[in-house]
């Protein structure tokens, strides 16, 4: 727990609805509503941002006030009795509302922003039941803002989010308010789009409907049929907080969540948009034994893992591996552990690089060189890069061992035809059952972080756990309960039957783990103790 | 470096000499016995210089419409040397956008998608956020328009004093649509807020230059003193 | 003399030289009795000149009526390092209005001086005056009046020798009304979009720049520099107890003689209408007057015999505004002009504020619809709401000032919305509601 500050916070008697609370001096009104239980409905407010007090949906009552005061920019001062739900305050919002939808055109059966729409929602809950207006309503149509963003203009409320935002926190000023009054637009410098800039599909989240939507995302599936699993981006090793949206066993779009340490509201482009290949199919759906015929036989995991146990008694000297940066803390771990259960040994993994882009107006977040999530595990664990920047080559080191040969994720793409032929022992652990894996002795068919628990290491070597959003295909396993059932097997390991248990085990790998409790991991992660204070 | 159009000093070239009438306010009430110049001060005012005169009013010269070459390059020469006293005056490059964009729609008679490039490039800001500001204000024409923007007050004073049919004779005597630019390239004719000439309506501003208490039939007239 | 009529019973403070070309010259205002004002403020301690300004009761001229020495009280103490600025807002564009326009080209002088006096009194170095952009003309003519004062001395480093430096920068808008709102216009002298600021924070506090700021209108900075001279007492000869001193009101619309006058506050509105500015042109019967530019509710005929100041106004529904006059007789058509100023202010909305952007467009469209004869009883109904919603709601009183003018009008000439009834009302359709003309920008 992090110590009491010696300095006390000053505080302020308030009562909202009702409700009496001391909060900070200094505090928004909207955000001691929030700690009071208070959602008060807003559009152009958003934390990440400056505050503009300009959709006027906050405006909420203060006992001794004349006017109304926007809760998002008015700050809390001692004694003031305030209403969120007032007569006046909801006759505000009322008419606030009501003059969204004079020109709004009402196409929620057509637009993706339905069912996680503010205007939807908060017309629902106050507006009115009609529209007064008998007006025809002005039409500016859809653009094309490049990128992966398409706007819709008529949807627009005029908030100024994406505006602020690329001005802000990309720092990359392309939007901005053209012409002013009702015939205010937002627009970019003409044709110059949002093209080049990776951030730009924040402002798809941060629009409030469905204005600014992703060209990606449009019209595949309805915002209610989405389960929301939180999850750890895997694409990079910045380790963005996210929740992977998934209908049909397949992840259809991947949406940050804040983490005010990692990635504060926001993340890249290059990360959101690579889903595609969680959601491959062609798996390996069983464990795989190669029999006396020289063929791969499916087998059942027990009597895969005893002959595996057995051929591992039964082969000598030290072991190589090549493990994927995608495997999780734990399932790297394990295998360290089992590598130094069976005569030791060492071992390699490839990444993919690229450019790193950071974000001007949050430094701490950048798209990292290192192209996968879990290199910083891997390194802990024990294991060198190899291969080149496009992630593939340098296998030479392993591919012809004679000793045991584990590889873990790593689908061995571009490894030769006779990889691990050479080899006493070739456990392939993973995914996809390349011409390489053939040559295994022992096919086990693991899972994805997206079909299990786990953590990953990230580049600040904070720890972040991730949770199953889809089912594993056929008899796959995670891998560290795989390797965990095997390490009992082989020697007098205790079982591991959760992610938790594998997590215990990688404190005796690594002592920098054993600081850390499963427990305090959270939803949002946790430094690795001896470098919680180091810098990037 | 000459910008192109006629001396260094010289009020620009699309602008005849000044008459007596119509249209300028000096003619009613008490005081009909002045000059058109004693009202609008131009003998006081004199020449202005192209490079803007004095730091303090650098930002503010009397053209609107000056030239209309869309190609003429903006900030070179006396109007660079004017850019850079008006830039003296403020504590940011963003500060002199409002004047910088004046000088370019002097230059070129309207701010196309390249003249706000250019002038964000020259302040260091974002194109963008350029035609944010630039789209904001009605006196920066973002299309270009005839030599002579015919601009009719038709709001409260004036339209009870008969605005609206001045604003029609302009259209009919020019053979225009409102907002569009006639054949000939010499007229353009459109509505606006009040021009702040109450006294004396119906008030008319064509290009930098107000008409005042024009009546439909001074409308011929006018034109004609301008073609 | 005020312009271009002149009456007896006119106060010429203001308005003295207006009319006389030889005025804004250096030369012809020094032999008028110019820069005295300047010269006795530099030689006065700063605090001492907000005083006087205080007890003068000086109100300020641009519509708000916030008493001008209280806001220059509000500066905060100088601290070395934060520069503070004067800015004179002559941004006039409020609809029937047009006195700063004649004080500039007639006296442009007065103003560098009230300028100069307002910047000394409150330690502010700098000065900008932001002239609204069509007033190309006027602009030319303070350009002249400024540089004539630099090479005077007047302006610059080392004021005449007092060791005050006092810089002014005239800067020149391009075409928003929205500019005349206090932090709009510091928004647009700072590049940006004309959008006014949330307050808090006051422009005392952090207004130009960041830094701490006063704005004044041409009108109040002149007066002011007229009170330095003569004193507070002398400014209280005139006027109510409330509402002290002169003011140029300007009358425009069914007159005969429209133009600038100068009388005290608290002057009979009747007795300036019929007698000062001559009735209507014809005699014809008077409709409605708007007493303070089109912001403010309008005044039926019978509502006139009231005082022409702040607190006579307040109480009969109304407000004095900046003192814009503008009369109709009953050859008008109150919808039609209530229609044209609402396009006005829909025209001239920032469009931040939702209310705002809007409301006055959609008031707009139905105020449209019902003058070309379209109107349905409902209509009146929702103006009415739509003004409600629309005021108290917003970050400036643009809405509130385009509702006045829907709810004064709706109150008293409700005969001329019910004559514009559809005969047929079930027909209306969201078809036409184009204007004959669609060309304002």
């Amino acid at each position: 727990m992090a110590e009491e500050s010696k300095a006390a916070v000053e505080t302020v008697h308030i009562t909202i609805d009702g409700i009496e609370l001391d909060v900070p001096k200094g505090t928004r009104i909207l955000d001691a509503a929030a700690m009071a239980g208070a959602d008060v409905p807003h559009y152009c407010y958003h934390p990440g941002l400056t505050a503009p007090a300009q959709c006027r949906m906050c405006l909420v009552e203060i006992e001794k006030v004349p006017k109304l005061q926007p809760a998002c920019v008015a700050t809390v001062a001692d004694g003031n009795v305030i209403h969120t739900q007032s007569e006046k305050a909801l006759e505000a919002r009322k008419g606030v509302l009501e003059f969204y939808l004079v020109n709004h055109p009402l196409d929620c059966p057509v637009c993706d922003q339905s069912g996680e729409c503010k205007l939807q929602d908060y017309t629902a809950a106050e507006g009115r039941a009609i529209g007064r207006s008998l007006e025809p309503k002005r039409v500016l149509g859809r653009d094309d803002f490049g990128g992966d963003v398409t706007f819709y203009a008529d949807r627009c409320v005029m908030c100024t989010r994406c505006v602020r935002f690329m001005r802000e926190v990309a720092q990359d000023e392309r939007l901005t308010v053209v012409q002013r009054g009702h015939r205010s637009v937002i627009d970019t410098f003409f044709d110059d789009g949002l093209d080049g800039n990776i951030w730009a599909d924040n402002i798809v989240d941060i629009c409030p409907v469905g204005a600014l939507v992703s060209k990606d995302f449009l019209h595949k599936a309805r915002a209610w049929d989405l389960d929301r699993t939180p999850s750890i981006c895997p694409n990079c090793t910045q380790g963005c907080n996210v929740r992977l949206e998934t209908r049909d066993n397949q992840v259809q779009r991947i949406k940050p969540r804040p983490n005010p340490e990692v990635n504060a509201h926001w993340m890249c482009d290059y990360g959101r948009l690579n889903y595609e290949w969680i959601n491959r199919g062609a798996r390996i759906e069983a464990p795989l034994v190669r029999g006396a015929d020289g063929a791969l036989q499916a087998v059942s995991w027990s009597e895969a893992l005893t002959r595996l146990a057995a051929a591992l008694q039964g082969s000598a000297g030290e072991s190589r591996a090549v493990v994927s940066p995608f495997m999780a803390n734990e399932d790297i771990g394990l295998l360290r552990r089992v590598i130094d259960s069976t005569g030791g040994g060492n071992g390699v993994y490839r990444c993919q690089t690229g450019e790193e882009v950071v974000l001007p107006g949050f430094p701490t977040l950048a798209l990292r060189t290192d192209r996968a999530a879990n290199v910083h595990g891997a390194e802990l664990f024990g294991f060198g890069r190899t291969g080149g920047a496009d992630g593939l080559g340098g296998l030479e080191s392993v591919a012809n061992h004679a000793g045991a040969l584990w590889v873990l994720g790593d689908e061995l793409a571009d490894a030769p035809a006779g990889f691990g032929s050479a080899a006493s022992v070739f456990v392939y652990v993973g995914h996809f059952l390349s011409p390489a894996a053939r040559n295994a002795h022992f096919v086990l068919p693991a899972t994805t972080f997206a079909e299990m628990e786990g953590t990953f290491t990230n580049v600040r070597k904070r720890v972040q756990r991730f949770w199953p959003a889809l089912q594993a295909p056929g008899m796959s396993r995670p891998a560290w309960q795989i390797l965990g059932v095997l390490l009992a097997g082989i020697g007098d390991a205790a079982p591991v039957a959760t992610a938790a248990d594998a997590f215990a085990v990688l404190g005796g790998v690594r002592p920098e783990f054993a600081g850390l409790a499963w427990g305090d991991l959270g939803q949002q992660g946790a430094p690795l103790g001896s470098f919680a204070e180091a810098g990037d | 470096m000459s910008a192109g159009h006629g001396r260094a000093d010289s009020p620009p070239s699309s602008w005849p000499a000044a008459l007596q009438n119509p249209g300028f306010a000096g003619d009613t009430g008490e005081f009909a016995a002045l000059s058109e110049a004693d009202v609008r001060g131009s003998a006081y005012v004199g020449e202005r210089p192209r490079d803007g005169g004095h730091a303090s009013v650098a930002g503010t010269l009397p053209y609107q419409v000056g030239a209309n070459d869309g190609e003429a390059p903006i900030f070179v020469g006396e109007y660079e040397e004017r850019l850079q006293k008006i830039l003296s005056r403020y504590p940011d490059r963003q500060n002199a956008l409002l004047p910088a964009l004046h000088m370019a729609h002097e230059i070129r008679g309207y701010l196309s998608p390249a003249t706000m490039d250019e002038v964000a490039a020259r302040l260091e800001l974002a194109p963008a956020y350029v035609r944010g500001v630039a789209s904001f204000y009605t006196m920066y024409n973002l299309g270009p328009v005839g030599k002579y923007l015919i601009q009719v007050c038709t709001n409260i004073s004036c339209n009870l004093c008969g605005g609206d049919a001045v604003f029609e004779a302009f259209l009919k005597h020019t053979g225009t649509e409102a907002g569009e630019t006639s054949a000939n390239g010499l007229w353009t004719v459109m509505e606006v807020e009040c021009l702040g000439a109450c006294g004396f309506p119906t008030a008319v501003q064509i290009n930098e230059r107000y008409f005042e208490n024009i009546r439909p039939e001074d409308v011929p007239a006018v034109l004609e003193t301008l073609q | 003399m005020a312009y271009p009529y002149t009456h007896p019973k006119e106060v010429r403070v203001l308005s003295q030289y207006f009319g006389d070309p030889e005025a804004r010259t250096l030369k012809g205002w020094e032999a008028r009795g110019g820069y005295q004002a300047l010269r006795k403020a530099l030689g006065t301690p700063r605090e001492e000149i907000v005083n006087t300004v205080k007890a003068s009761g000086l109100r300020g001229r641009g519509g708000a009526g916030f008493p001008t020495g209280m806001k220059w009280g509000f500066m905060p103490r100088k601290v070395e390092g934060t520069p503070h600025y004067l800015i004179c807002n002559a941004d006039e564009s409020e609809p029937g209005t047009f006195k700063d326009r004649e004080l500039m080209r007639w006296t442009p002088h007065a103003l560098v001086e009230g300028c100069v006096i307002g910047a000394y009194a409150i330690n502010a170095e700098h000065a900008y005056i932001y002239i609204r952009g069509e007033f190309f003309e006027a602009a030319q003519v303070m350009a002249r009046a400024i540089e004539e004062a630099y090479a005077a001395g007047y302006l610059g480093k080392n004021i005449l020798g007092s060791g005050i430096d006092i810089d002014l920068t005239l800067h020149l808008g391009a075409g928003a009304y929205i500019c005349g709102e206090e932090t709009g216009l510091l928004n647009s002298l700072e590049g940006r979009r004309g959008e006014p600021r949330v307050k808090p924070p006051y422009p005392a506090i952090s207004g130009a720049f960041g830094k701490p700021t006063a704005v004044n209108n041409v009108e109040s900075l002149i007066a002011a520099a007229h009170i330095v001279l003569n004193g507070a007492d002398w400014y209280k000869q005139w006027g109510t107890e409330k509402s002290v001193g002169t003011k140029l009101f300007c009358v425009s619309g069914h007159v005969k003689r429209p133009g600038n006058y100068e009388v005290p506050l608290g002057f009979n509105f009747k007795e300036f209408i019929y007698d000062v500015c001559g009735g209507t042109p014809d005699g014809r019967p008077i409709k409605a007057v708007i007493p303070g530019g089109s912001s403010v509710p309008i005044l039926t005929a019978d509502e006139l015999d009231i005082g022409m100041d702040y607190e006579a106004m307040a109480a009969a529904g109304t407000m004095l505004g900046c003192g814009s006059v503008i009369v109709m007789d009953d050859t008008t058509n109150i919808v039609k002009q209530v229609r044209r100023m609402v396009d006005f202010y829909a025209h001239e909305s920032c469009g931040q504020c939702t209310p705002c952007r809007e409301g006055t467009a959609w008031a707009a469209r139905i105020l449209r619809r019902m003058e070309q004869g379209r109107g349905v009883p409902d209509d009146i109904d929702t103006l009415l709401a739509i003004s409600e919603n629309m005021s108290g709601r917003t970050i400036c009183v643009l809405s509130d000032a385009a509702a006045a003018p829907i709810t004064s009008s709706i109150e008293k000439f409700r005969a001329d919305y019910d004559a514009l009834m559809a005969p047929e009302p079930g027909l209306v359709g969201a078809g036409l509601t184009g204007a004959a003309h669609g060309s304002v920008r």
